[in-house]
Parts: C-alpha cells; sequence; structure tokens
C-alpha cells in the first residue's frame, strides 16, 4: 500500500513537471496559464486517485479461490455520489474558467497601435498603418499617411514586430482559405477567414523572438508558414517603422521622423 | 394418405456465392469484422508512414503533398472504415444472440448495409490512382481549402455519403432489432449492457448522419456545380461548413466509443465475477452522453471566434459529468471482486486506464482560454488517440479476444495474448503520450515538417518508435489467429462463465441461433441459470 501511494506519488510528480506550458508573454497568457496550471492540478489529482483506486481493486481482489463474491448491484447513496462528485468538479473548473475568459477578452482602446495580419498560402503579410501605431504615434507626423507592410514567403519567414508593455490589436483577414495565428508564447491562437475578420488584443511584457506558426491546415505547404514575433521596446520599434516607412515609401510619404 | 414429397437437394452453394449473398446476422457481423480489420491494418500502415515522416526534423521522406493525402486517409479509414463499422460488425454478431433472436429484424437491410462498404473503401482509396491524389484536406474537409483539391476529393465525399448511408440503416435496422425483438422475459432494463450502448449510438447515428449527408452534397454541389454554400464571396459561410460537421462529427465520437465501453462493461463483470456495479446509472449516463453529444460540437470551433462560448464550454464540461459516472461504474465492478486476468480482461483493464486519460486530458480543451493555446495542437492528437485508441481499439480487441470462442469455436492463445497486449500497452504509451508535450510546446497538427530549431525532434522520435511497437504488437496476434485456425472448434457454449445469452448457445451457433432459451428474469440470465436466482 505504502509502495503504491508512493509510486502514483511519484508519478503525480513527474506529469506536474512534464505539463508545465512554455513562458507566458503576454498579460492575458499569464492569466490562462494560471487557468491551466488550476485544471493540470485537478487533472493530476483526479488521475491519481482513481489509478491509485484501480491498481489497489485489482491487486486486492484477484481471484484467490472458486467462492463466489458478494453480488454487489449498486445503491442510491453511492450512485448519488457518482453523479455529485463529478458534477461539483466541473461547476468549479467552468466557473473559474469563465472567469478567465472575460478577464482576457480585452478589447482595444482606438489609440492602441493595430497590426493588420493577413494570412495566405502559404505566408503572412503584417501591414501597420502609419497613422494608427498607438502611443506618441510611432514617432510619426499625426497626419501621416500610407502603411509599412512586411511580406514573408515559406523560403524567407516574416517578422512580425510589436512594442512590449502596451495594448496591441491584431486584426486577421485571410485571402484564401482558413489559417490560423498562433504565437506558442501568447498561449493562444485566433482563425483567419476569408471574408470576415477577426480581433483580439493582447499587452506583451517581454522582449525578444518567438516562434509562431499557422496552426489550422491550409495546403500543400501549411508546416512552412512560420513567421517570427518579435517584442522590442517602443523606441526601437519606431525607429523600425520609420526606416521601413523610408524605404518603402520614399521621399514621396509625408513621414517625419522627430 | 396423401403424402407430398418434399424432395431434400442437399445442394449447397459454393462457399464464395453463400458468403456475398448471405442474410444471416452472424456471417454478416464476420464480414464486418474481416473489411473492418483490412482497414486497421491499412489506416495502421498509412500511421507509420506519417510516423516515418516526423520522426526528425527537416524529414522529405514522402514529401509534403503525399503527407497531406497520407494523413487525411490515415484518419478517414480509421474512423469510417474502421471503428465506426467494427461496431456494427460485434453489433450485428453479437445484438441478436444477446437478445435471445433468431436474427436481426430486416435481415436483407442488413446486408445492404454491409455490402455499401467495399464499394465506398475502394472509392476513397482509388483516390490514390486518379490525377491529384487522394483527399488531402483532413478528415475534417474545411472549406474552402476542400474545394481546392483535386477529382480524389470528389471520390472521398461520395464514399463518406454512402458509408453515411450503411450506417443509417444499419441504426434503423438495430433499433428495431433491439425495440421488437427481445426474448420472453427481457424486459429494457434486462436488456445487456453492450446492447444498451449499441441502442444509443444507433439513435445517435439516426440523427446525426443525415446532417452530414448534407453537409457533403453541399460541399460537393459547391465544388462541382458552383454552389457557394460555403463561399463568402458569393454570399455563402464559411464556418457554416464547421458547424455542419461537428454536429454530426462530435457525435459520432461517441459513435465509435460508446459500444466500446459496452464491450468493457460486458467483460469487466465476468472476469470480476459480480455484476455491474449501477446498471441502470450505467443505462442513464449512457443516454447522458448521446444527448448532451449533440449540444458540444462547437468546441471544436473556439478559436473561430464565431461561438457562443459560454454554452459550449458549460456543455463540454457536463458530459464529463456523465463519462465520470462510467468510470465509477467500472471501479464498482472490480471493488470487491474475484478478478482474473486473461486477455480479454487485460484489454478491458486497459481500456479503462487509457480512456481515464482520454477523459481527463480532454478537460483541459473544456477551459475555453485554455483551448485557446492547445486547439490545433499535437495535444488535441494525443486526447482523441487516448480516446479512440486507447478506448475503442483496446475495447475492438477485448471484444475480439472475448468473443473469439464464441464467433469461430476456439481460443486465441493466452501466452501470445497476453503479449500482444504488453506491447501494444507499451507502444501506445510511447506514441502518444509525449504527443501531450509536444502540443504544450507549441506543435501544430498536420504539419509535414518542423525545423531543428524547435527542439521537437527528440519526442517525435520517440513516438515514432511507439507506433513501431504498437505494430510489432500484431504479429503475435495475427500468430495467434492463424494458430486458432489450424486448431479443432472445441470450445464449450460457455468458456469463460459468461452472463448473456450469446453464451447459451454452441460455440459457434446454429444456423437458427437457439434450440431453447433460459428464462430472463434478470440482465444476467446465464449467472442465474448456473448460480440459482437466489445469488444474484
Amino acid at each position: 500500500m505504502k509502495r503504491l501511494a508512493a509510486a502514483v506519488a511519484l508519478m503525480a510528480l513527474a506529469l506536474l513537471g512534464a505539463g508545465c506550458q512554455p513562458a507566458a508573454i503576454t498579460d492575458e497568457a499569464r492569466d490562462m496559464n494560471d487557468l491551466y496550471n488550476v485544471v493540470l492540478i485537478a487533472a493530476i489529482v483526479v488521475f491519481a486517485l482513481v489509478a491509485a483506486a484501480l491498481v489497489y481493486a485489482i491487486v486486492r481482489y484477484r481471484r484467490r479461490d472458486d467462492a463466489l463474491p458478494p453480488q454487489f448491484h449498486g445503491g442510491g447513496k453511492i450512485e448519488a455520489a457518482m453523479v455529485g462528485v463529478p458534477v461539483l468538479i466541473v461547476i468549479g473548473l467552468f466557473t473559474i474558467s469563465m472567469i478567465t475568459l472575460v478577464g482576457v477578452d480585452d478589447t482595444a482602446e482606438p489609440d492602441d497601435l493595430t497590426i493588420e495580419v493577413t494570412g495566405f498560402q502559404f505566408s503572412w503579410q503584417f501591414t501597420y498603418n502609419l497613422n494608427d501605431l498607438g502611443e506618441g504615434g510611432g514617432g510619426m507626423d499625426a497626419e501621416a499617411e500610407g502603411a509599412v507592410s512586411v511580406i514573408g514567403t515559406p523560403a524567407n519567414e516574416p517578422v512580425l514586430m510589436m512594442p512590449v508593455d502596451e495594448p496591441v490589436e491584431f486584426v486577421l483577414r485571410s485571402s484564401d482559405v482558413i489559417h490560423s495565428f498562433y504565437v506558442r508564447d501568447f498561449l493562444y491562437k485566433l482563425d483567419l477567414f476569408p471574408g470576415r475578420v477577426n480581433a483580439f488584443t493582447v499587452t506583451a511584457r517581454e522582449t525578444g523572438d518567438f516562434r509562431a506558426q499557422c496552426a489550422e491546415l491550409c495546403g500543400l505547404n501549411h508546416a512552412l508558414m512560420r513567421f517570427t514575433v518579435r517584442v522590442v521596446e517602443r523606441g526601437e520599434f519606431d525607429a523600425w517603422i520609420a526606416s521601413e516607412a523610408v524605404r518603402q515609401l520614399g521621399d514621396g510619404a509625408r513621414v517625419r521622423a522627430r | 394418405m396423401a403424402t407430398v414429397a418434399v424432395p431434400h437437394t442437399g445442394y449447397q452453394r459454393p462457399a464464395v456465392l453463400d458468403w456475398i449473398t448471405t442474410v444471416d446476422h452472424k456471417k454478416l457481423g464476420i464480414l464486418y469484422l474481416y473489411f473492418t480489420l483490412f482497414f486497421f491494418a491499412v489506416g495502421g500502415i498509412l500511421a507509420l508512414l506519417v510516423r516515418t515522416q516526423l520522426a526528425v526534423a527537416d524529414s522529405g521522406f514522402v514529401g509534403n503533398d503525399a503527407y497531406n493525402q497520407i494523413f487525411t486517409m490515415h484518419a478517414s479509414a480509421m474512423l469510417f472504415l474502421f471503428i465506426i463499422p467494427v461496431w456494427a460488425g460485434f453489433g450485428n454478431y453479437f445484438v441478436p444472440l444477446q437478445i435471445g433472436a433468431a436474427d436481426m429484424a430486416f435481415p436483407r437491410i442488413n446486408a445492404l448495409s454491409f455490402w455499401l462498404l467495399p464499394p465506398a473503401g475502394i472509392l476513397m482509396f482509388a483516390g490514390f490512382v486518379v490525377d491529384g491524389g487522394a483527399a488531402d484536406a483532413g478528415w475534417t474537409a474545411y472549406s474552402p481549402l476542400a474545394q481546392q483539391t483535386g477529382v480524389g476529393m470528389d471520390m472521398w465525399i461520395l464514399a463518406v455519403i454512402l458509408l453515411g448511408a450503411s450506417s443509417t440503416i444499419g441504426a434503423a435496422n438495430f433499433l428495431v432489432t433491439m425495440l421488437r425483438m427481445r426474448a420472453p422475459g427481457m424486459t429494457m432494463f434486462r436488456m445487456p449492457i453492450f446492447c444498451w450502448t449499441m441502442l444509443v449510438t444507433a439513435l445517435l447515428q439516426l440523427l446525426a448522419t443525415p446532417v452530414l449527408a448534407a453537409a457533403l452534397v453541399m460541399l460537393f454541389i459547391d465544388r462541382n456545380f458552383g454552389g457557394q454554400f460555403f463561399d463568402p464571396n458569393g454570399g455563402g459561410n464559411v464556418v457554416l461548413w464547421q458547424n455542419v460537421f461537428w454536429f454530426y462529427s462530435h457525435p459520432a465520437v461517441y459513435i465509435m466509443i460508446l459500444p466500446g465501453m459496452g464491450i468493457v462493461s460486458e467483460v469487466l463483470p465476468v472476469f470480476s465475477r459480480k455484476p455491474l456495479f449501477g446498471y441502470k446509472a450505467f443505462v442513464f449516463a449512457t443516454i447522458g452522453i448521446g444527448g448532451l453529444g449533440f449540444s458540444v460540437w462547437a468546441h471544436h470551433m473556439f478559436t473561430t471566434g464565431s461561438v457562443l462560448l459560454p454554452f459550449f464550454g458549460f456543455m463540454t464540461f457536463m458530459i464529463g459529468v456523465p463519462t465520470g459516472v462510467k468510470i465509477f461504474n467500472w471501479l464498482g465492478t472490480l471493488w470487491g471482486g474475484s478478478i482474473s486476468f486473461p486477455t480479454p480482461m487485460l484489454f478491458a483493464l486497459g481500456f479503462v486506464s487509457m480512456f481515464l486519460i482520454g477523459g481527463i486530458n480532454g478537460t483541459f480543451s473544456a477551459a475555453v482560454p485554455v483551448d485557446f493555446a492547445l486547439h490545433d495542437t499535437y495535444f488535441v492528437v494525443a486526447h482523441i488517440h487516448y480516446v479512440l485508441f486507447g478506448g475503442s481499439v483496446f475495447a475492438v480487441f477485448a471484444g475480439l479476444y472475448y468473443w473469439f470462442p464464441k464467433i469461430w469455436g476456439r481460443k486465441l492463445n493466452e501466452r501470445l495474448g497476453k503479449l500482444h497486449f504488453a506491447l501494444m500497452f507499451a507502444g501506445f504509451n510511447l506514441a502518444f503520450f509525449p504527443m501531450h508535450m509536444l502540443g504544450l510546446d507549441g506543435m501544430p497538427r498536420r504539419i509535414a515538417v518542423y525545423a531543428e530549431s524547435t527542439g521537437w525532434g527528440a519526442l517525435n522520435l520517440v513516438s515514432t518508435l511507439g507506433a513501431f511497437v504498437i505494430a510489432v504488437s500484431m504479429i503475435p496476434f495475427l500468430i495467434a489467429v492463424i494458430w486458432a485456425f489450424t486448431r479443432p472448434q472445441d470450445q464449450p457454449a460457455d468458456p469463460w462463465e459468461g452472463n448473456t445469452l450469446e453464451w447459451a448457445t454452441s460455440s459457434p451457433p446454429p444456423v437458427h441461433n437457439f434450440d431453447s432459451l433460459p428464462p430472463v428474469r434478470s440482465e444476467r440470465p446465464l449467472f442465474d441459470a448456473r448460480h440459482g436466482d437466489g445469488a444474484h
């Protein structure tokens, strides 16, 4: 019995270790990761209890003689418990899921930075409208016109630049089939549809490069529809926008680096 | 005295003609089993190709185009040509026997149900030889991707419609059989638990499969005649396909697992020498799963942005309740029993433990914000395989080892059976447990290649190794089957001390099934006959 308990405890610890999610880098992801950890602990506890009961029953009640064991069919109280316990567990989990869902379902303010994401077979286009660059206008004139775009190919994976510590809205569209915008360290994905617009908002809290890729089967080179999310300080982001604006729009654009 | 001479012709049809024209539920059941196990092998070979491709990073083993066809056809074969019809096979053979009937209610329709399968299987797999290859948009065939692919996709659509027709008319046949042809004394609540699961499965098929057929017809029209049902440029709706597809395909998951639960709930009591703990609770839980199964389809669509998240999140959690009840049923059956461990019992216990994991890892995706991370990753691939392989396939083998003596009058070798179980159990966990970690680490499903830099190589290699161990586990099984067929039919009517009526007739049963029936006064008429009603 002791050995069984020790084995189950060891397995539970191993599961807990193996079951962690990658580092969450946005406010929203951190909330969702907290929820994940609650579900993980509940799952391991339920698994450990049921598995221990199963192993115990198999060892304890193996056939030793031909005597017929008591023919027990069940009873009202224990069957009520069979329903009651799972009901309590799932209502508890549902409630905290909904609390988390409401918390992470942010909507962008009009003056937040917006990045327009268009998925296509088989890469991504990230577009920054110069009059929608969020905090401080990205170092752009308030009347700046035009947009800066990054277009990738399967061989030349695009980089999505975004600033840290401020809400960023992603507006998702597809030009052909369904894709899914999936950044592992956002712990989040949202599908892109032809003929419909989806959007979500996150606030990143860590700088660095984070790998990302399409998560919805979209055809031949679905696996190559990869990109990198590069979270940088605001100043670096502004400098990048300014240089891209000059490079892409040339002198004709009304761009003025402050 | 006038006599009429009835000539006894003694004419025997050739064996092949006999099998093709038979309307005997037992022979049709055997045909179903041969057909479905053949496609289990085909689907398994495709799985090995998938796993070989993914064994190492940046693999060029089959290429992206072939990979998409291979994993699409792996799922299509396993779901549509193996798991769903294999239950019809067991059901065909054992539902009439378990309720003490001479045959199914409509024997000719029964034959039609089976004979729709081979043309569908051929049509679906003939896609590999036509221009553009086999269907490659996943078994989910999401539009508009499914609009882009070649004629193999049309063949796939037609094949699935044929298979749907087979299971719809088969379902009607099972329902009528169980509602109208039970032996005297067998009330609904004395019906064997496997029959109950087949009954609820048949109800689900009858209600859900026509919806799939409608969706497939729309997709076919979209592809070939400019229907624009799912094309937003023509006023159609992309998400509509997902709604109608999952309205069938989520209940279909229960179509694929409920009869397996039924088999396990026959096997556990026999080898624990106790009745099923909470028979009525089990029946109501099965009905509950069937009913709730129709209200959770959109949990496959949480990341579309077009789903009422709280409702479908709640219903998905709720379906965990009847599932949890069943785990208690099985634990309670073992508790206080007198348990022996022949091969069918090992597979049944394998089912309980693996389905437990498949139930628990499903709750992660019911928590909507957690699903945002896990959806369409290998975590979900792990989940469905813990349910459909750890669950359904283990139950298929529990059923095969358990009923083999009844169907063929011979027992499968116990040592080979145990070796089969041990290898399959180890291989299964090796193949599918690492997928949880891969999913958490962000590996999307259905990708043909991944970069070295992802670090996914090691776990994928372990998974591939596990897949090959599963393949190797089939060798002792095949040897056991071949060996059994070289031996005489020496099995008695009731080799396991069974509970239900199929053990009241010879092994194998005569064409008319029963010479006489024992009285049915509980859900265990053979137990009563052995021990007297007082023991109950």
